[in-house]
């Protein structure tokens, strides 16, 4: 420490220097004695206004940690703490002003913000004439003579720790505005909060700015969040720098989006040492950016499958988002179009719907959410169901800004015309930083300027592009289109929301969405990038399958696997009972296997006939009798816990609907029933007649007012909440755990319905039963056309020789075993193949049965075979499912019939005997 | 007292570094250099060598290697392993060795505990 | 829906995220006293991608050559950690590390044994520290410096060129006060991201219980 005197004094400016010589004219070689020991000296010169420093030497500069150059010229004031005792003060200053000198004890602060008790000794030095010329003032550390023991010391230091870490958040918050601040002192494992952020977390903010467990920074944070909060936090103690994360917090049972920003500070050694932020209230922000995020994102594509008839729709999430509704898999579509502003086309199952093709519609809604009003865009295609009917599938999206682009192209459009008089700077920026093509043409189609977006996007500069006809570098394909529209522009037409592909300038294509408005001498138009979107879309639409898939099997294999187990179970009992000898007994174990195996088959029928591959075979239906029939069965489903009670109205009309879907249906909605009681109650079916109103079908897509025949399913059970209650004929809802249960019944059961022109009802109240009405619709022709098949028993046959073309080896034993037993000669054959040679030969036929799906030539393809040699050969088609066969007045000639598979061999030996009795006698 | 350092390490610029900082701390010391371990074996044969500053990423043998190698035949040596490779293996491995671990990148401050450490030792052995 | 999803959880690439956080904020803070200035950081981005998405991601941003120093990682998983910037951010980059220490001569001849040992301690900072938070060692390989285009970075070995996914984590880094800027860049491919999987499951579960 020699060279620490020059280092100090280097006085600022020459007029101290002078000072300084005067100073050790009056204190003498003394002066630089002390300045050079390692005592702390400061000089201050009060005939200067407020008593600047003047001097101050290394050791001063060691026990405040300020340079010289820092203090000169203030008065020493400044290295009082906070709090410092003003009577000490004043003291100091009185005394010295008799006296001369003094000497006091202050609290003061160092440069890094440390306090110590500094016991400073005060000697006025005076000039010739008596006046003081200088303060000299030496200073002491005494900081221990006021800590009598450790504990005290230890309180202080923390004290003091924790006014620095107040003062950073102070600091913090004056620079981050309106936003709570913390500090989280890693060694010392405590946090302290200010006033704001206790506020957003609900803590108390004396608490909070005294310091608090840190796990107090988790609290309040809403559960789902906490993992992922620790996890950031983790990184934040462990030494990563950025901590960036928005979370909920749960205060009062409300939730909020914070956002929490900080900073972790390391040591010389890259400790981490504290870890401090700020946090802000962002739950507004949250909310509109979730709105806009759905609504704005490249990718805000919703895509849909509706198949008309049906009364709901398969979705996507995203979908769903776009109207502002709940996330589903399956919407009714009253509830899509209430969304749809009343003025504009429904989005599904419009006036033009029955028209085949593509199909685009752009129409206004309210978001079931927040009532925001917004432009969708419905792009779809009506295609011809291979089942009949007509399916849709599409996708909707938001135009919104779209529709304001157009409104700023008419700006523009505006703007354009007072170019002359006006040089209008905010324009030539939407039209120099659009991303959006901007285009001006003449109304001749030739451009006569493009914006820079062209450049960027497609890579043509506009020198490329002025003065040829717009519509050039449209993909061949879409040129057509393109070319109508062009020539519509010209006679003025605007063309809004039209995609087309385009070349870029090295070969890319790419979509573009146009909007493009005729005014006066000129065409504005706007092209939007959207070739991301398009691949998007096919995407969704595959994935929102598989989605669909993976529910639906998880609950069919279930389904399946008991009734299977029923099947396999009874007959391997049966098997036993046989093998035993016990005949008699095998035979319930037989008819239990074949009750599920029918179970299992009217399951697919419903399944087939809910996606529509299976028409209904509607026709005049008395429903009395169907209930009266299933009374017994419906006893033994619903067990000795449930009491079932019908209620019939005699004179009851006949109705029009498919008997089986009826079957099921009311099968379906009584074991609902039953499991909504597990502890027991009253199943009442009741069936009446009633006149329905049009505004009782107000609801309704499909009934017509008028009569009809209403079939109630009532129970005492828990009844559904109205949250389920909404979803209920959505398709795979269920209330059952995963596996149990397709979740399909109810919405099978409103399709049925649907198809059938009728109407359902759901009533309920949580914890008060429910009450399903089906509306069928009243027949209206004679009830003679109630036809049974007449005969009960297959008649035998007497050695007719049938031709059986089935490749099932399982199934042709089962046909030719039955056909043999019943007395007819069977020609057993497993492929038209083999089947062929033996029509076309002389051998006498009677029938051929055959399968349709058969590999080579398919049944049908084999029955034109047939018919060739033999124009009038009664046949007999067996399917499991065939697309074509459905729809049987075009598949089948003169002379065929269908049978489905799984039949019972006696509707089998029926129908047979029938074809053959009938083809005897026409022959006769 | 003038102590000879061996400061070994694949990159020149790691040598620079570690020089500057040694120079910084010892002005007076001899400093010999050398690029990999091989060097540093044939170095030892040669030269009196009193402490040695080792990087731990070299090709050939690696640093612990040779840092295990050279306490096998100096048993009082100060050694001190350099490394970015902060691992808790690495350095149980360096304690191991009775090695010092120096994390890179060096500095002046981080060279410090291990050189006045080395030059008290090397002032007791009598040198 | 995208393929990340299928590949990582939400948890796991947030966990993820913050040990390369740690890892690489280790590796600033080495870079800040290599050059003596401030070295700000990205937010980082821990993304599945196929390698030439990778590729892709760096060529969107720096459409210039490149220069990287590559250093290739084994252990419980494996995978190759790179320090990349522009070829034109190079000689700013060794006058910075190296400080007044060479004339510009020197430096120039020094240019790439200057960038291996720049690189040699950011990313052995970076994964060292990524390997303590994960408790399993890791070995590094020796740093080499590539130049040339993302693409050929961004192979990993020859029998996984088979244009497969990887573990792409990235960050990007800027040198105050001198217009140097880079990335940060780890790939892994699947078979490690399988076994840093359940490392991460180790961690979270570390995590859940004691922060907090």
């Amino acid at each position: 420490m020699t060279d620490t005197v020059d280092a100090a004094i280097r006085p600022e400016n020459a007029g101290a220097a002078v000072d300084l010589d005067a100073l050790r004219a009056l204190a003498g070689p003394l002066f630089d004695a002390l300045a050079g020991s390692g005592v702390a000296i400061t000089v201050t010169d009060p005939r200067q206004h407020d008593d600047p420093i003047v001097f101050v030497n290394a050791a001063f500069e060691a026990l405040t940690g300020y340079e010289a150059a820092e203090v000169m010229g203030r008065n020493c004031r400044f290295l009082q703490a906070e709090g410092v005792d003003p009577q000490a003060v004043a003291g100091l200053a009185g005394t010295l002003e008799n006296a001369g000198s003094a000497t006091v004890d202050l609290l003061n602060v160092r440069r890094d913000g440390t306090r110590f008790w500094n016991r400073l000794n005060v000697t006025t030095l005076k000039d010739a004439a008596g006046r003081p010329a200088f303060r000299f003032a030496t200073q002491t550390d005494v900081s221990a003579d006021y800590g009598d023991e450790d504990l005290g010391r230890e309180l202080r230091s923390t004290r003091q720790r924790l006014a620095e870490a107040k003062e950073r958040l102070r600091v913090a918050q004056t620079v981050a505005g309106a936003e709570g601040a913390w500090e989280w002192n890693i060694a010392q494992g405590r946090l302290v909060a200010d006033a704001r952020f206790a506020g957003l977390y609900g803590l108390d903010p004396i608490a909070a700015a005294n310091g608090l467990p840190t796990s107090a920074f988790f609290d309040a944070v809403f559960a789902a969040d906490r993992l992922r909060l620790k996890i950031a936090v983790a990184g934040a103690l462990n030494g990563a720098e950025v901590f960036a994360r928005d979370y909920r917090v749960l205060v009062d049972g409300e939730l909020r989006w914070v956002s929490a920003k900080g900073r972790t500070y390391l040591d010389a050694q890259d400790r981490p040492v504290r870890f401090a932020g700020v946090l802000a209230d962002i739950t507004e922000q949250k909310r509109v950016e979730e709105r806009l995020r759905i609504a704005q994102s490249a990718g805000g594509v919703g895509s849909f499958e509706y198949l008309s008839g049906f009364g709901t729709v398969e979705v996507s999430d995203t979908f769903c988002g776009l109207l502002g509704l709940q996330p589903a898999t399956s919407l009714p579509v009253r509830t899509i179009n209430a969304v749809v502003d009343p003025e504009d086309q429904p989005l599904i199952g419009g006036r033009e719907s029955e028209r085949l093709g593509p199909a685009f519609h752009e129409f206004r809604i309210q978001r079931a959410d927040t009532g925001e009003a917004r432009w969708l865009a419905c792009r779809g295609e009506h295609q011809a169901a291979p089942s009949g009917g007509v399916s849709f599938i599409g996708v909707i999206y938001d135009v919104t800004a779209t529709k304001r682009s157009e409104d700023r192209l008419r700006d523009l459009a505006a703007a354009l015309e007072a170019r002359v008089e006006v040089s209008n700077q905010e324009r030539d920026r939407v039209w120099n930083l659009s991303r959006d093509l901007l285009s001006i043409s003449g109304r001749d189609g030739a451009y006569r300027a493009v914006n820079p977006a062209w450049t960027a996007l497609l890579g043509y500069e506009p020198v490329d592009l002025i003065g040829s006809v717009m519509g050039g570098l449209v993909h061949p394909d879409d040129r057509e289109m393109a070319g109508e529209l062009a020539a519509g522009l010209r006679t003025g037409e605007a063309v809004t929301d039209f995609d087309c592909r385009v070349l870029s300038k090295d070969g890319e294509l790419h979509w573009i969405n146009w909007t493009a408005l005729p005014d006066g001498d000129f065409i504005y138009a706007v092209g939007r990038d959207i070739t991301q979107r398009k691949l998007l879309e096919d995407q969704l639409r595959q994935s929102q399958k598989m989605e669909a898939v993976g529910q639906l099997t998880g609950g069919l294999a279930h389904d399946f696997n008991n009734m299977l187990t029923g099947m396999l179970g009874g007959m391997d009992m049966g098997r036993r009972r046989i093998a035993e000898g016990r005949i008699a007994d095998a035979e319930r174990f037989f008819e239990a296997a074949t009750q599920s195996g029918q179970r299992a088959a009217a399951l697919t029928h419903r399944l087939l006939a809910f996606s529509r591959r299976q028409s209904l075979d509607s026709r005049p239906l008395d429903v009395a009798a169907l209930v009266a029939s299933m009374e017994d069965l419906l006893r033994r489903t619903l067990g000795e816990q449930v009491r079932l009670e019908t209620d019939v109205d005699a004179d009851l009309w006949t109705a029009v609907a498919d008997d089986n879907q009826l079957e099921s249906a009311i099968l379906n909605l009584a074991i609902n029933a039953r499991d909504a009681m597990p502890h027991g109650g009253r199943l009442t079916i009741s069936a009446r007649n009633v006149a329905l109103s049009a505004a009782r079908l107000a609801k309704s897509d499909r009934a017509e007012p008028g009569d009809y025949v209403e079939i109630g399913v009532a129970d005492t059970g828990m009844g559904m909440s109205p949250d389920v209650l909404s979803k209920v004929f959505d398709p795979f809802f269920t209330t059952k755990p995963l596996g149990q249960g397709t979740g399909l019944g109810l919405s099978m059961i409103y399709g049925f319905v649907q198809q059938s022109r009728g109407h359902v009802e759901i009533e309920s109240q949580e914890g008060a039963g429910a009450v399903i009405r089906l509306f069928l619709p009243r027949h209206r022709g004679e009830v003679a056309d109630l036809v049974e098949e007449t005969d009960d028993r297959a008649e035998g046959g007497a050695g007719e020789t049938v031709l059986v073309v089935e490749d099932d080896p399982a199934v042709r034993l089962l046909v030719v075993q039955v056909l043999q037993e019943l007395g007819y000669r069977a020609i057993e054959t497993e492929s038209g193949r083999e089947a062929a040679p033996i029509l076309q030969s002389a051998r006498a036929i009677d029938l051929m049965i055959t399968d349709v799906g058969l590999p080579g030539l398919n049944g049908r393809q084999l029955a034109e075979i047939a018919r060739e040699s033999r124009p009038d050969l009664p046949i007999l088609f067996m399917t499991g499912y065939a697309e074509q066969a459905v729809d049987q007045s075009t598949f089948l000639a003169q002379g065929m019939e269908i049978i489905t598979k799984p039949f019972a061999i006696d509707r089998f030996a029926k129908r047979i005997s029938a074809i053959l009795r009938r083809a005897e006698a026409e022959q006769a | 007292m003038v102590a000879t350092v061996l400061i070994v390490d694949d990159s020149k610029l790691a040598r620079i570094v570690v020089g500057k900082a040694i120079a910084a701390l010892q002005p007076d010391w001899r400093r010999l250099e050398a690029g990999g371990a091989d060097e540093a074996l044939a170095l030892f044969e040669n030269e009196a060598i009193d402490l040695v500053i080792l990087d731990f990423n070299m090709p050939g043998r690696d640093g612990l290697e040779l840092a295990e190698e050279l306490r096998g035949r100096f048993a009082d040596l100060p050694i001190a392993v350099a490394t970015a490779n902060v691992q808790d293996e690495i350095i149980a491995r360096a304690r191991a060795a009775n090695a010092a671990f120096i994390a890179k990148p060096v500095s002046e401050e981080g060279l410090r505990g291990f050189i006045s450490g080395a030059a008290l030792r090397l002032r007791s052995a009598g040198r | 829906m995208s393929i990340q999803t299928i590949f990582l959880e939400e948890l796991e690439r947030d966990a993820l995220t913050e040990l390369v956080n740690i890892g690489v904020s280790r590796a600033a803070s080495s870079l800040r006293k290599m050059v003596g200035e401030q070295v700000l950081l990205s937010v980082p981005s821990v993304e599945v991608v196929t390698r030439q998405g990778a590729a892709t991601l760096i060529r969107e941003r720096e459409n210039g050559e490149l220069v990287a120093v590559r250093q290739d990682f084994e252990g419980v998983f494996s995978g190759r950690a790179l320090l990349i910037f522009p070829q034109a951010n190079s000689m700013a980059l060794v006058h910075a590390v190296t400080g007044g220490a060479l004339s510009h001569g020197e430096a120039v001849d020094m240019e790439d044994e200057a960038l291996a040992e720049t690189g040699n301690v950011v990313l052995n900072s970076c994964l060292a520290t990524m390997a303590n938070m994960l408790q399993k060692p890791l070995q590094m390989s020796l740093p080499e410096v590539l130049r040339g285009d993302g693409a050929s970075l961004f192979t990993l070995t020859d029998q996984h060129a088979d244009g497969g996914v990887v573990l792409f984590l990235y960050i990007n880094f800027a040198i105050n006060d001198r217009d140097i800027r880079g990335y940060i860049a780890m790939l892994m491919d699947l078979p490690s991201l399988q076994a840093l999987r359940s490392l991460i499951a180790d961690f979270i579960e570390r995590v859940a219980g004691d922060v907090g």
